[in-house]
């Protein structure tokens, strides 16, 4: 057997995943520590030095604690489960419809609607004074003043479900798509249904089951998410009281200074009812493959059609209108000068707040843009060493440990971002290095390498090896080959994942307030703070900016590779 | 005595007192020349440095006037002010404490922040504060201590120079004159108003320091002793002196807005919901907020801003610069300009911002004097006079025990 | 008895093969030859009902008198096997072949079909086993079976052998031809490979011809 020479050049890969690892183990695990230690009552610099449990206890006896556990539990696992529901249905019943093709479309910009601007369109439509009620008023409704109805920001965190679940589908449709295209949908179906089962049937019994452990961790760090959002809940959720996670952000930004201990031991109560979620669906899902097995064959070829279809599909529509219909709002608004209730439309238009938004967001676009084009850079260089690792691995007959790996690639998005960015802040001061811009990219990228990782890693390793043995051959050095034939060949892919990469960066909130120190507003933290109250006007222009900064790098990473390859037939995919 | 001794005997006494006054004027320069020596040497070292101006950004007026001031400052004397727009001052003073824990006593990330009430006491507390320094500030000759005396005494807390006065806040009501023609003269008709209006009426909930502030001045009407509520507040009579609150709070909120299941953020999101027609009343501490809204397509001209008639509470708010600065001088340059009699008279302006000057009339020049006169008041402002008494801030020790009062009794 | 009548399928209004007519009898297994790309994978989609879109069929298809177009694939009765087994992952054996069985049958005798056909794929005992353990040529045995257990009024064979190793192929095809036999329904293959063929009308899909 021929043994696989590996030169030192290559051995040189081995740096990126220790590079990628160091990055995200050192600043999560040091920062839960940080946190873990605080919320037992030590932070020396207002004077608690004891070590107690003092702010567990003080937590638990908070006035509305119960009822802020509630609203958390609710709207975080609730989110989480009708998400995913939502996404077996529509596979299940509306899969390749003509809805179905209209989601497929829609599903990139979706995807790159931040969710800050999005639940801030939700509320320009679906509160009382909102869109969705001018059109009704007053000619359905009889209404010349808003209703006192509670239908944003109720206190039960239905408005914040709804919003998380708006966000999160189009995410689980598209990791699933990536999961089930390494299943053969096709074959199973016509497998399945010349057995005599309807479609919907077979994705019951054979499709879903094979997907589900395929989107196990992309489902989990949507629950993680969902039970420790701050921003989306600062804008729609519920106030008094508000949920966990808004509480904490409260105490850690509290004047009071005793309430960072209680912030830190609430921090780390939202990680624990994340673990206990997940644990406790681990164990539902083991529980659930063994009594279904019964199910699984007992010949139930049948089911009734007719309203699952309605509600998949009703379903869509509302993912889809909901997303343009806030986007409509938005730019209304955007554009207003004075809009009262119930008008349908603004009774006088006005350019004067996008000329005063472009002017005072020229600092803050800056900053946005600087920081998402470095950390998805950065994200997609260290992603590629590690594939380009993982080739050479492979080549030499190395295992690669992917599934100990899948979950490493996932634990910035398991844990809550509130139990440990506090931490890390402590720390970054300890060495004078927060407010300084490398930590803020270095923060991000935390979260952009999950998220360019799972969107490059499939197709990177689907990538036909034999162009590069080809390419060896013709041409001896693997630095030329590399970037002759396998980037041009990846380039769409990885323009895309860069796309994602960027995204990711312009919607972060806390880790950009955080490590920040405040020196550096993104067009994100702008329009959360202004969310809370400003003047609509405004802060619908900062939301379209939020939103089209992303959008415009989408575009340019569709039409490049077009343009790149405008002769080539077959890289037009 | 003879004639001649007694001449000499005064002669001498006037020598005597023409020396004395020679002294004294030459002590006076002295110290002035010491001072503008100190001021100069201030003024120097400020020269080249930027500054992070860590103030509350949900206004576009204001920060626009931050703007304009900062480009003065810049201009003027090179000093370069970043402002750091910010929603929550706690955040800015989580991030000093951060600091402090970390031992960096140098290079703090903050230079100048825009501060007040139990903030400030939180803040002197834990010795995060550079000062002394207001006294340093040339402007800080003008600001009126006589009869404002919310600029020597912070919610009760003595202020001993370790923050700079920048404006005046007195907490104002509005009302939708289009939609209801009468509008409370005191909480008690508040309670009246929101059961004829059903849901039009809301206060932003606790620790928000509008909500506080609408609590602390419901309590000052309500409270039939007010002697404790300047005092620190003590256990054993926190639930009698709190009682008249508790029982209107639990009248009203069944006829509040969402009734009182929900509450807003403050008052820039209740402007919001006035304008909406969600609710007919809401309240502000910038007297000239109404007009500004008005010219700015915030609200409709049918907004007009009242007071209650016992008075309404008002405070001062401050700039204060934090103890790891490296930019002191430069925050020390902004926070006198900000005290100048030109920039407080720009600040005062309606079509600018409106805030209320912190100066003494009596301590300007005639000019000065004559412009701050002059100015006019917005359709939707009240007159000095018509503003009525302003009631001094409770002890701030109340402030969190009634946040923490108001958060047990109503987060269900 | 399969027949089909006058079949064209087109494609962007171009026919893929001249009208096809053919009469399949009760144990009889009939095949289709052609060079790849003419058509055959498609015609057995449009057959047992799982035509794509971008096609558009001409002419009928009768399984025992009855027309089938009209009804959607899985209510045809009509089985397919395919080149890869396709046997679920996710479920053992035993678990593939039950879920051929209809709904209407008890535990009893759920068990004993499914052991009878374990018996006949000379696979006792594998009952509980993961598919993924199996060889390929134990796969294709009981994923022919699988589709039997369904009791088809017809089997369509789409390539069937051609996945597997030379040496088991003479071997599945003995096995396959005669199962379908003693099943007594019509069997309709495709192959590009004549030796796949049993002995019986086979037809060139290009030409129409025998």
């Amino acid at each position: 057997m021929q043994r696989v020479i590996s030169s030192k050049k290559a051995r040189r890969l081995g740096l990126f995943p220790v590079i990628t690892l160091a990055c995200f183990l050192s600043a999560i695990v040091s920062g839960l520590i940080s946190t873990w230690v605080q919320s037992l009552g030590y932070l020396p610099s207002i004077g608690a030095t004891r070590i107690s449990w003092d702010p567990w206890i003080r937590l638990f006896s908070q006035p509305g604690f119960g009822s802020s556990l509630k609203t958390t539990l609710v709207s975080g696992i609730g989110a989480a489960l009708l998400a995913l529901a939502s996404t077996f249905l529509l596979f299940a019943v509306s899969y390749h419809n003509r809805f179905w093709k209209m989601l497929n479309q829609a599903l990139a910009p979706l995807l790159a609607i931040p969710h800050a601007a999005f639940a801030i369109g939700f509320l320009f439509l679906a509160s009382p004074s909102g869109w969705f009620l001018r059109l009704l008023s007053p000619g359905l409704t009889g209404f010349d003043v808003p209703p006192d109805w509670s239908m944003v920001k109720d206190t039960a965190g239905l408005s914040l479900m709804l919003v998380l679940v708006l966000k999160e589908v189009p995410f689980l449709v598209l990791m699933s798509l990536s999961a089930l295209s390494r299943i053969d949908v096709a074959g199973s179906l016509a497998v399945g249904r010349s057995l005599g089962y309807q479609a919907v049937q077979v994705w019951g019994r054979i499709l879903l089951p094979q997907l589900y452990p395929k989107i196990r961790l992309a489902f989990f760090a949507v629950l993680a998410y969902s039970l420790s959002v701050v921003d989306i809940a600062l804008i729609v959720g519920p106030t008094a009281p508000p949920t966990l996670a808004t509480q904490v952000f409260r105490w850690f930004n509290d004047p009071d200074l005793e309430h960072r201990l209680l912030g830190s031991a609430g921090a780390t109560l939202i990680l624990l009812l994340v673990v206990g979620s997940i644990g406790l669906l681990v164990i539902l899902e083991i529980g659930a493959a063994r009594l279904m097995r019964g199910w699984l064959v007992n010949g139930q070829r049948r089911f009734p059609m007719f309203l699952p279809a309605v509600i998949s599909n009703f379903f869509i529509l509302v993912v889809v209108g909901f997303s343009l219909l806030a986007l409509l709002v938005l730019v209304t608004w955007s554009f207003t000068w004075r809009w009262r209730f119930p008008d349908f439309l603004p009774e006088t238009w006005s350019l004067r707040f996008w000329q005063k938004g472009l002017m005072q967001m020229a600092d803050p676009i800056r900053n946005t843009i600087s920081i998402g084009l470095t950390a998805a850079f950065l994200g997609v260089v260290l992603v590629v060493g590690c594939l380009e690792n993982e080739v050479r691995m492979q080549k030499q007959g190395l295992s690669t440990g992917t599934a100990g790996m899948l979950w490493l690639i996932y634990l910035p998005l398991l844990v809550p971002q509130i139990a440990f960015l506090f931490g890390v802040q402590v720390i970054l001061a300890l060495f004078r290095l927060d407010g300084f811009w490398p930590s803020l990219v270095w923060s991000h990228l935390l979260f952009v390498l999950p998220y360019v990782f799972l969107s490059l890693g499939p197709i990177y390793r689907s990538y036909d090896q034999r162009f590069t043995d080809i390419g060896l051959t013709l041409c001896h050095s693997p630095w030329r080959v590399f970037l002759r034939v396998k980037l041009p060949i990846l380039l769409r892919p990885l323009l895309f994942s860069f796309a994602i990469g960027f995204s990711v960066s312009v919607a972060q909130y806390l880790p950009t307030l955080f490590m920040g120190a405040g020196r550096f507003d993104t067009i994100t933290t702008e329009a959360v703070n202004l969310a809370s109250g400003s003047d609509r006007r405004i802060v619908a222009v900062y939301a379209l900016s939020q939103l089209l900064t992303p959008l415009l790098v989408f575009l340019a990473a569709l039409l490049i590779p077009r343009f790149y390859f405008r002769q080539r037939k077959s890289m037009q995919v | 005595m003879c004639p001649g001794k007694r001449v000499y005997h005064q002669q001498g006494k006037m020598m005597r007192m023409l020396l004395k006054t020679l002294f004294l004027i030459a002590l006076f320069l002295g110290s002035v020349t010491a001072q503008a020596d100190e001021w100069d040497a201030i003024k120097e070292k400020a020269r080249g440095q930027m500054i992070y101006f860590n103030a509350w950004g949900g206004s576009d007026v204001i920060n626009d006037y931050i703007r304009w001031a900062a480009n003065v400052v810049e201009a003027r004397y090179g000093v370069m002010v970043k402002h750091v727009k910010i929603t929550d001052i706690g955040d800015v003073i989580s991030r000093i404490l951060a600091e402090k824990s970390a031992g960096r006593k140098t290079g703090g990330s903050v230079d100048l922040m825009w501060i007040n009430g139990e903030n400030f006491k939180a803040m002197k507390k834990h010795g995060l504060l550079f000062g002394p320094f207001s006294q340093k500030l040339p402007n800080y000759r003008f600001v009126d201590t006589v009869n404002k005396p919310t600029v020597l005494f912070d919610f009760t807390t003595p202020v001993e120079h370790m923050e700079a006065p920048w404006g005046m806040a007195q907490l104002v009501f509005m009302v939708d004159t289009n939609r209801v023609n009468w509008h409370p003269a005191d909480m008690k008709q508040l309670l009246l108003f929101a059961k004829k209006f059903p849901g039009r009426v809301t206060y932003p909930a606790p620790p928000s320091f509008y909500g506080t502030t609408f609590i602390k001045q419901a309590l000052l009407e309500l409270a039939t002793d007010k002697t404790p509520l300047y005092q620190p507040v003590a256990e054993g009579n926190f639930d009698q002196v709190t009682a008249p609150l508790w029982a209107f709070l639990d009248a009203l909120h069944p006829f509040m807005w969402r009734k009182g299941n929900t509450f807003t953020s403050g008052a820039p999101e209740m402007k919001q919901l006035l304008d909406d027609g969600e609710i007919y009343i809401s309240l502000s501490f910038n007297p000239n907020d109404a007009s500004n809204a008005i010219a700015n397509g915030e609200l409709p001209d049918s907004i007009r801003t009242y007071v209650h008639k016992g008075g309404t509470i008002g405070n001062t708010h401050f700039v204060a610069i934090p103890f790891n600065s490296d930019a002191k001088e430069g925050a020390m340059v902004f926070a006198d300009f900000l005290m100048s009699p030109e920039a407080q008279l720009q600040k005062a302006k309606p079509a600018i911002w409106g805030d209320p000057t912190v100066l003494a009339m009596d301590k300007l020049n005639p000019g000065d004097r004559k412009a701050f006169e002059a100015l006019p008041l917005g359709i939707a402002t009240l007159s000095a006079s018509e503003l009525g008494q302003v009631l001094l801030e409770p002890d701030a020790s109340w402030v969190d025990a009634l946040e923490k009062a108001w958060q047990k009794r109503y987060h269900r | 008895m399969l027949t089909l009548r006058s079949i064209q399928i087109f494609s962007a209004g171009n026919p893929l093969f001249p009208p096809l007519s053919l009469d399949i009898a009760a144990g009889e297994i009939a095949s289709i030859m052609g060079p790849s790309g003419c058509g055959k994978s498609t015609l057995m989609s449009a057959i047992c009902g799982n035509l794509a879109n971008v096609f558009t069929l001409s002419g009928d298809v009768l399984l025992n008198d009855r027309s089938v177009l009209t009804l959607p694939m899985e209510n045809r009765r009509i089985g397919i096997l395919f080149q890869d087994d396709l046997l679920f992952p996710h479920m053992s054996i035993a678990e593939n072949l039950a879920f051929a069985l209809p709904r209407e049958l008890d535990r009893k005798k759920r068990k004993a079909r499914i052991e009878d056909a374990l018996e006949k794929a000379d696979l006792p005992g594998f009952a509980k086993r993961d598919p993924a353990t199996l060889s390929g040529g134990q796969r294709a045995r009981v994923s022919l079976l699988r589709s039997l257990l369904a009791e088809p009024e017809a089997l369509l064979l789409d390539e069937p052998f051609s996945k597997l190793d030379q040496a088991l192929k003479d071997q599945i095809r003995v096995f396959v031809f005669e199962t379908i036999r003693r099943m007594n329904i019509p069997a309709l293959l495709v192959s590009h490979d004549h030796r796949d063929c049993p002995p019986g009308q086979v037809i060139n899909l290009a030409n129409g011809r025998t």
